[in-house]
């Protein structure tokens, strides 16, 4: 496990096989796909960064990498993958064995290349807000204090655009400095770029221009007429400030018996067009503040009347929610044009119902957008977030932008896909595998925003039919190298390089060295993401069993076991808590669907598809910490059975943190003993989970949830929820003295893993 | 010419008991007066013994009527002298006893005054270009001395008797007019009368003016009743000294001397005017050698009637329209009101039709009053809302008439019989009238408004809303009329009506719609622009539309800065119709007035408008024939739109500030079916017109007004309304529905005979407007006239209005100006006015020669104002098509008093104020409009209510141009001409008449400078309809013209 995390580390790679099963029939058998979780901008202050352009094979275009076979002499080096031998041009003509470049040093796998000469002038990264106004007066205030805030850590040089919507769209003039002044569009409609063009007065006083295309400031529009509407954050400080300072709830009445009249997806049509006319091609966020549903115009979820409720999970499985596929048609629409226009769309969806994150997740998800969810725009969930994608410190989050995502691989294994926040570019080659799975077909992604630890899931396939007769050492390899162009969050573009080389086995005696290679927490994250895509996109998918059916069979390949045994079976470490992890995620909101909203379970994925493995792994499986007077802190079972009375559980689910305190500490606590002299040790018990959850929230975002409650408590319900019911209301073991039953039939993990090891040695 | 003008053989005038007897001392052929009453008639309707009982079918059976009575020939005293061409000031001198003594004074002046016109050019007395002899000039003199009737016998032979083509003058000096006889009515004591108590006198002005003091307990509070309005005072004539950028800074001049806004009940003003007086002589001349002198003119009138509207139980015959009269209502309502074209109705449908004559309504509800008429009262029958007839829901008047002790009322609209309410109640005294009649307005009174009752609220009243719309695009901003339109709006904030209920709002626009909220919460306002011109709407439901009080100070800062907000404004487009749709969405909720300042074609969005008239020009295949397309609006869009803004009370005025083509054809379609109108200003000048386009607005929302109302004309059994004309929209037959509608707006309703009268009975008309006030009370105004029927043609002609009839004709040229070409609108004016005459001569007149041409005295200027018509800017075929259009928009909704001075326009000397002798008037006496009146050396200015033309010749004294205008040589001096006053005495004077016709016309003249040797001065010359002009007929030949076709005719 510590290798996987160390070439983790090194080059942002997790892989499910290390050792990669060789044929295709080797790979079906493996039942978890051959994958790899690749973390494009994994921070690693040991990449270098080359101030010049890579160095491409002719044929294949992959980048001079450490794998390159080098002859010296010749001055010629040997591409891995298509094998074409290349010359060495001018400059690296000082090539030699005491004389690499950078790039072929074998530590250095993964650099960074940054050539001004290609990437062209710095752009600075623009931000559009666009803010719902359809909300209570107490969340308007809460929202124009974080968006205050948000505008002082505004880099300087950063362009900001501003739009409010109601029952309308506003566009504000913020370069205008007279009076604020804004274009008002109407929600019931889309918005094209083309109209923006011309109803915004871009043309104004010139005719417009009959042919090509026409936008930004390099293809005809005059940059003033630019600068009305995005300005560097420190020249329209002023007015954006008075602009939020005068945010008030959407004038236009709404009846008592009616939702408001929110025209989200017309206001996010107007943002996208606005940056699709002003800065094309060039890094750019639309930050949507949204506080409802949206029921007016394109996009709308719900109609306007109250007594009409917004769809779940049942009404969308039901095919009645009338306006849902609509939405997302239409989001998907707006997701191809960012897509196309290089632009982020995030969305901060602050509100106690739903506001159609299921719909829009598509747009957010492409663009790799940010996606946050709570209760409230006064929530820490929100605010904290908020803060940090501006706050520069150790744990900003590197917002990048205009990514390229582009692999390269051995001529054996294909592409599938790609599960996580990008858009295949439909570059259909050679690479790509007719099986698609997520964003495919191709070899080339987009990845409109990205940030420190965007992953992506790649699924691959592995298309050599036979196994071939030669044990070749040099042979049985196969090379993978991700590109990744992207805007630099200081504005320019890099080149990120990585190149991978896994070795391959096949045939019946490969078992033990497939185990040896298997990851078995990045496997969980895989067919998290693969489950989560699954129900998705195929109809009348049964995920739980899915995931049974795989864990059988993985089970059955890799256990050790007599057949028609159970009692025999057994499991190597590599493999030995895979069934655990799949038992929670058949537990966990990813597949468990009913018990969240649509809206919540598009969160849930979103944020699954773009974390690394480890954090995957928390997501499914929350880790449980144990606080108490005996021992040290300690991870213990996610289990009923670690509740004791006088105990503090930390919980991290990933979006909740739940400090919970046994019902002996909770009287402890209400007692005050912990302010008393001779209680410092209490006080440092109670300090200690509290410590723990404060330095998780800090590194972690979207900013998770803290509860904090006490055993019997109301909230202790999102501890029970997680925790493996191994004590229910009707088992027959009683729970031990002080602790907690779960009132639940589900089975326990111990009935799941007996009926597993039946079944596995069938 | 290819054969010898037929002759014009006189008129008998054998009945005329005219001492004079002018006629008959001349030879036949050069008696040209024609006096149009008298013989003709008995001519057709036969013998004058037969004649006897038909008059009094008026006015009961033995009315021996003295208006009457010269008719049938029966010898009698002086005042039954009544043919009816009399103007109605004449005929006081000759009743001074009977008169209030108020009208002594007036005898003198006007001998004076209508003596002028005839005497050419003033004093200074040039030759008269035709060679009249010297004599004739020399002469005046002892008529200005001679006020009285008889010299004017003797005066004649000095005055015409020269040239051959002399003419009998005046037979106005030597009869009473018709005002007199009616009067005489009830002094006279006629037996039938005498039924009715001859000593109560009713109609004395002291019954009348009971009512006022003593109110009845129906009334509502006497103070409440209808304000009385007086015309504008006009402000801030610009200096041009101070407007840098066309921007006028705070000019606001002391209201206009002269008492501009005159106070209620102040009596009768020092200075009367003089007015035309259409009820002048009629003549005819031979046409060999007609003499120009001899041809019928107006006559300037300057004495104030007082004109009680019924008297002795009987419709008087009102005053002309343009003369200054007072009104007493008695019964009738004003004349100012409502006014028909014929004072007497013709029992038949087919009398209308033989007479050629038009059977109309011009219906002027909120018409300003003199300021000595008592204000129109208010009656308040609480919630039971006023009495009305339950059948045809006609409104109770005084001409219901209660019987069974007053339990039971008979409609006089449809003779239905109604119960009286309980409430109502109240015992017939001895002459058949409740008792309490005299003190109940509704029962006594011709005009009278009530409170509505709740029946009559569809919704809240609603509040006084103002929503100003801007154009902003490139070419507004450059030529000032942005500015100009921001300053006319800012000042004239402060004359909206006061109080919480008027409400204002702002938008401009270019190529987009900018609106501005400007809510009190917020430091400055908001600006919302609509980009989207194709499908519009308001951004926001309220606070675009705030009260006054509330936003004055941010609506007059933005009204400061938008100028300069728009400085660099590059867009060129306007979004015109997309503008008044997202303002309209905007005052949905109430509705109100839109007032639009555009400056340029409508080129982008809904309704955008293309430059069609460059288009007519180039494709000259189709060019003159389908010319007056160009005329029609171009699709229906607009008028869609503007069906919808009424439906929802929104009236829009628009102001066009433009330098080119707006294609005002179909623009005005807004404004004509909103009850609104068009403002031209073209071209617009930075200069010279800020000061008219501020006068125009302030005195658009200060004029006494309604809002949100409805009118229906209701008319008794025997006619039917045919039609309405004017600014309105009309859904239902019977209604026309008013967003907004103000004092200088009329109405036209046309009639049609679906029965017939019986000879002495009376038809009546009630108009009903159900409106708003500006301060949000709802009221019903309603307006009464009952006129008496007749069977005698001679009658119709006798009693005929003329102005009113010209208005009809002027009304009806100009609904066909877009359907027709011009010429086609020409040949149909004047077949009109043939076939009018024709009639007359047919069936009036028919003993007569057919040498003669031979008018009815009553009409005896259609022809002049005909042959105006013809030259008008409508009916040119020279003109703009804007200028066109424009003259066809205004016409729709004119009144009868603008109607005429506008096509017939009004020329005085300026050059020679100081040496004038007739100080009495502030406006010297008329021109008469041919070329023959302007000299070299002279400055004159003319005027149709709309512009006004000072002409300058080019031998004027240095000395006088330094006065007037300030400079001794008009080299630099602006043909849009900006009037300033200079401390000097003549400057002083041609101020205060500009300033007065001002008033008059409630209208800023927009003048302009015309020279001599200038294009400007040839357009001058133009307008002077008695020349010959190019393709057009000079006064003579036009005579010549009619007689002919009705010569033709009548073989």
């Amino acid at each position: 496990m510590a290798e996987f995390l160390q070439l983790e580390m090194q080059d942002g790679v997790r892989m499910t096989w290390n050792v990669i099963p060789g044929t295709k029939q080797d790979a079906a058998n493996c039942v978890v796909p051959v994958s790899a979780i690749y973390t494009p901008l994994n921070p690693n202050t040991e990449i270098p960064v080359l101030p010049y352009a890579p160095l491409r094979c002719r044929i294949c275009r992959s980048i001079l990498n450490p794998f390159s076979m080098v002859d010296f002499n010749s001055k010629l080096w040997l591409c891995p993958f298509c094998f074409h031998r290349n010359h060495f041009p001018q400059q690296y003509s000082a090539v030699s064995p005491t004389n690499l470049p950078t790039e072929l040093y074998p530590q250095c796998a993964t650099v960074e290349y940054m050539a001004t000469a290609e990437t062209g002038p710095v752009s600075p990264p623009v931000f559009l807000f666009v803010v719902d106004t359809c909300i209570i007066e107490e969340e308007i205030g809460y929202l124009k204090s974080a968006l205050a805030q948000a505008v002082e850590l505004l880099p300087d040089h950063s362009l900001v655009g501003f739009i409010t919507f109601g029952t309308y769209v506003q566009v504000h003039e913020l370069g205008f400095g007279l009076l604020p002044k804004s274009y008002v569009f109407r929600g019931t409609k889309e918005v094209t770029k083309d109209q923006i063009l011309e109803q915004m007065g871009f043309f104004a006083g010139k005719t417009k221009p009959k042919t090509g295309v026409i936008a930004g400031a390099r293809d005809g529009l005059s940059a003033e007429s630019i600068a009305r509407f995005l300005l560097p954050a420190s020249e329209c400080e002023f007015m954006l400030n008075s602009v939020i300072e005068e945010l008030q709830k959407d004038p236009w009445p709404v009846s008592a018996d009616q939702r408001a009249s929110r025209c989200t997806g017309a206001a996010l049509s107007v943002a996208a067009g606005l940056l699709g006319v002003c800065v094309p091609g060039s890094g750019a966020r639309i930050m949507a503040f949204i506080g409802g549903p949206s029921t007016e115009g394109p996009g709308s979820i719900i109609s306007k009347p109250l007594s009409e409720p917004i769809r779940s999970h049942k009404d969308l499985d039901k095919g009645s929610a009338p306006l849902y596929n609509k939405a997302v048609k239409f989001y998907e629409e707006i997701a191809s044009q960012l897509v196309h226009q290089g632009h982020v769309l995030d969305l901060f969806a602050c509100a106690l119902d739903q506001v159609g994150v299921a719909e829009m997740k598509v747009a957010v998800e492409r663009t790799g957008g940010i996606v946050v969810l709570a209760e409230s725009f006064g929530h820490s969930v929100f605010k904290d977030s908020l803060r940090r994608i501006f706050q520069s410190s150790d744990n900003d989050l590197g917002l990048s932008f205009n990514g390229i995502f582009e692999i390269n691989c051995s001529k054996d294994v294909k592409i599938q896909g790609i599960i996580g926040p990008c858009t295949s570019l439909e570059k259909k080659s050679p690479l790509s595998s007719d099986t698609v799975v997520g964003q495919g077909n191709t070899s080339a992604w987009k990845m409109c925003g990205l940030d420190k630890k965007t992953s992506l899931c790649l699924v691959f396939d592995i298309v050599r039919k036979d196994a071939p007769d030669t044990t070749d050492q040099s042979k049985n390899e196969f090379y993978f190298q991700f590109l990744t162009y992207y805007q630099h969050h200081d504005g320019q573009m890099r080149l990120r390089s990585t190149t991978i080389l896994r070795r391959w086995v096949a045939g019946s005696g490969s078992v033990q060295e497939l185990i040896t290679g298997f990851d078995q927490e990045a496997a969980a994250a895989v067919m998290a993401r693969l489950v989560s895509f699954k129900m998705e996109a195929e109809v009348d998918f049964d995920p739980v069993r899915w995931l049974d059916r795989a864990l059988i069979s993985l089970c059955s390949k890799f256990g050790d076991y007599q057949k028609e045994t159970p009692s025999s079976f057994s499991l190597s470490p590599r493999l030995s808590i895979f069934p655990q992890f799949i038992f929670n995620l058949r537990r966990s909101q990813f597949v468990q669907v009913f018990n969240n909203s649509p809206d919540e379970t598009a969160y849930f994925r979103m944020m699954l598809n773009r974390e690394n493995v480890a954090n995957a792994v928390v997501m499914i499986q929350p880790s449980l910490i144990s606080y108490s007077f005996q021992s040290e802190p300690e991870p213990v079972l996610l289990d009923v059975t670690a509740i004791a009375p006088d105990r503090i559980l930390l919980l991290d689910s990933y979006f909740t943190i739940v400090v919970f305190h046994g019902i002996t500490i909770a009287q402890w606590r209400k007692a005050g003993y912990q302010d008393q002299e001779g209680h410092e040790v209490f006080a440092k018990l109670l300090r200690g989970p509290k410590e723990e959850a404060d330095s998780v929230i800090k590194e972690r975002f979207p900013v998770p949830r803290l509860v904090v409650c006490d055993q019997y408590g109301s909230q202790a319900r999102f501890l029970l929820a997680k925790l493996n019911p191994s004590v229910t209301y009707n088992s027959d073991n009683p729970p031990p003295p002080g602790g907690d039953v779960i009132f639940t039939d589900d089975a326990s993990f111990q009935v799941f893993m007996d009926h597993l090891q039946r079944l596995a040695v069938h | 010419m290819s054969r010898p003008p037929p002759s014009f053989t006189p008129q008998n005038p054998t009945p005329a008991p005219n001492p004079g007897g002018p006629a008959s001392s001349f030879p036949a052929s050069f008696s040209n007066l024609q006096i149009s009453g008298a013989p003709p008639p008995f001519a057709s309707a036969g013998p004058p013994a037969g004649n006897g009982p038909a008059p009094p079918s008026i006015r009961g059976p033995q009315a021996p009527v003295p208006g009457a009575r010269p008719f049938a020939g029966s010898p009698s005293p002086p005042v039954q002298q009544s043919p009816p061409f009399g103007g109605p000031p004449a005929v006081q001198p000759l009743q001074p006893p009977q008169r209030p003594p108020f009208h002594g004074p007036l005898s003198g002046p006007p001998a004076q005054a209508q003596r002028a016109p005839f005497r050419g050019p003033p004093a200074a007395s040039q030759p008269p270009p035709f060679a009249g002899p010297p004599a004739a000039v020399s002469q005046p003199p002892p008529f200005v001395a001679t006020p009285q009737l008889p010299p004017y016998s003797a005066a004649q032979p000095q005055l015409f008797g020269g040239p051959p083509g002399g003419a009998v003058p005046l037979p106005t000096y030597s009869m009473p007019p018709f005002g007199g006889p009616p009067q005489q009515g009830p002094y006279g004591g006629p037996p039938q009368f005498g039924g009715q108590r001859p000593g109560s006198q009713p109609p004395s002005f002291g019954a009348h003016t009971a009512p006022a003091s003593q109110p009845p307990p129906f009334m509502g509070v006497p103070g409440a009743s209808a304000p009385a309005f007086g015309p504008p005072g006009w402000q801030g004539q610009p200096q041009p000294g101070v407007l840098p950028g066309g921007l006028q800074p705070s000019m606001r001049m002391p209201v206009m001397p002269g008492g501009m806004q005159p106070i209620a009940g102040q009596g009768i003003p020092s200075t009367p005017t003089m007015p035309y007086s259409p009820h002048a002589g009629a003549q005819v001349s031979t046409p060999s050698k007609i003499d120009p002198n001899q041809i019928p003119r107006p006559i300037a009138e300057t004495s104030v009637v007082i004109f009680e509207t019924r008297q002795g139980g009987q419709a008087a015959v009102p005053p002309a329209a343009s003369s200054e009269f007072i009104v007493k209502d008695t019964g009738n309502c004003s004349p100012r009101l409502m006014r028909c074209t014929m004072n007497q109705i013709p029992c038949t449908g087919d009398l209308v039709t033989t007479s050629g004559m038009p059977l109309a309504l011009m219906v002027q509800p909120f018409a300003l009053p003199h300021p000595s008429e008592e204000p129109i009262q208010l009656v308040d029958f609480g919630e039971m809302g006023p009495i009305r007839c339950s059948r045809c829901k006609a409104y109770i008047n005084p001409f219901m008439r209660f019987v069974d002790q007053g339990k039971n009322f008979i409609c006089n609209l449809c003779g239905f019989s109604n119960d009286t309410p309980r409430e109502y109640l109240c015992n017939l005294g001895p002459d058949g009238r409740r008792r309490d009649a005299d003190d109940r307005p509704e029962l006594c009174r011709g005009t009278v408004e009530f409170i509505a009752s709740k029946e009559f609220l569809v919704r809240e009243p609603m509040p006084a809303v103002y929503f100003f719309l801007v154009d902003v695009s490139m070419n507004a901003v450059h030529t000032g009329a942005t500015a100009a339109a921001c300053s006319a709006i800012s000042q004239a904030l402060s004359d909206l009506p006061e109080g919480p209920r008027t409400m204002v709002g702002i938008a401009t626009f270019d190529s987009a719609i900018h609106f501005y909220s400007l809510k009190r919460a917020q430091q400055q306002p908001l600006m919302l622009i609509v980009p989207d011109i194709q499908d519009v709407y308001t951004p926001l439901q309220m606070d675009l539309i705030l009260p006054v009080s509330e936003c004055r100070d941010s609506l007059e800062q933005l009204l400061e800065s938008i100028p300069s907000m728009f400085e660099n404004n590059r867009v060129a487009d306007s979004a015109f119709g997309a503008a008044m749709k997202a303002s309209f969405l905007a005052m949905k909720p109430t509705g109100g007035k839109l007032l639009v300042f555009q400056s340029v074609l409508p080129s982008v969005g809904t309704g955008s408008l293309s430059a069609r008239e460059a288009e007519g020009r180039s494709n000259i295949s189709t060019g003159d024939k389908e010319a007056h397309k160009l005329l029609q609006p171009v699709d229906k869009t607009l008028k869609t739109m503007a069906l919808e803004f009424a439906e929802y009370q929104v009236c829009v005025d628009v102001f066009l500030t433009t330098q080119s083509y707006t294609d005002i054809a179909s623009i005005s379609v807004v404004p004509s079916t909103t009850g609104g109108r068009v403002y031209y200003y073209f071209p617009f000048s930075a200069l010279s017109d800020p000061a008219k386009l501020f006068n125009d607005l302030r005195w658009n929302i200060s004029r006494p007004q309604g809002f949100e109302a409805v009118m229906r004309v209701r008319c008794s059994q025997g006619l039917q309304v045919q039609d309405y004309s004017g600014n309105f929209c009309k859904r239902v037959p019977t209604d026309i529905d008013l967003p907004a509608i103000d004092s200088d707006k009329a109405i036209m309703v046309t009639f049609k005979h679906d029965d017939k009268f019986q000879e002495n009975s009376e038809c009546a008309f009630q108009c009903a407007l159900l409106y708003t006030t500006v301060y949000g009370q709802r009221r019903i105004r309603v307006i009464n006239i009952s006129l008496p029927c007749t069977s005698m043609l001679s009658n119709l002609f006798r009693y005929a209005d003329l102005e009113t009839q010209f208005t009809y004709i002027v009304k009806q040229a100009a609904s066909g100006i877009p359907t027709s070409s011009p010429s086609q609108v020409r040949d149909q004016v004047t077949s009109t006015c043939i076939n009018i005459l024709q009639s007359y001569r047919k069936y009036c007149a028919s003993v007569s020669s057919s040498g003669q041409l031979i008018l009815p005295e009553a009409l005896k200027l259609l022809p002049l104002y005909t042959l105006a018509l013809i030259k008008s800017i409508g009916l040119r075929n020279d003109g703009r098509i804007d200028d066109r259009s424009y003259w066809v928009s205004i016409v729709s909704s004119i009144s009868v008093f603008l109607a005429v001075p506008l096509v017939f326009p009004r020329m005085i000397a300026l050059h020679d104020l100081m040496s004038r002798d007739d100080e009495d008037s502030l406006i010297p006496n008329h021109l008469t409009l041919n070329s023959e009146n302007i000299q070299d050396d002279g400055i004159y200015l003319l005027e149709n209510g709309e512009d006004g033309f000072i002409y300058v010749g080019n031998a004027v004294n240095s000395a006088t141009l330094e006065q007037i205008f300030g400079s001794s040589s008009l080299a630099g001096v602006p043909n849009q001409l900006v009037l300033e006053q200079f401390d000097n005495e003549l400057s002083r004077k041609v101020n205060e008449i500009v300033n007065e016709i001002r008033r008059q016309r409630c209208s800023y003249l927009r003048l302009r400078l015309c020279q001599k040797g200038d294009p400007s001065g040839d357009f001058f010359r133009s307008l002077l309809v008695e020349d010959k002009a190019p393709g057009g007929l000079s006064y003579v030949e036009f005579l010549v013209h009619v007689h002919r076709q009705i010569q033709s005719k009548m073989t």
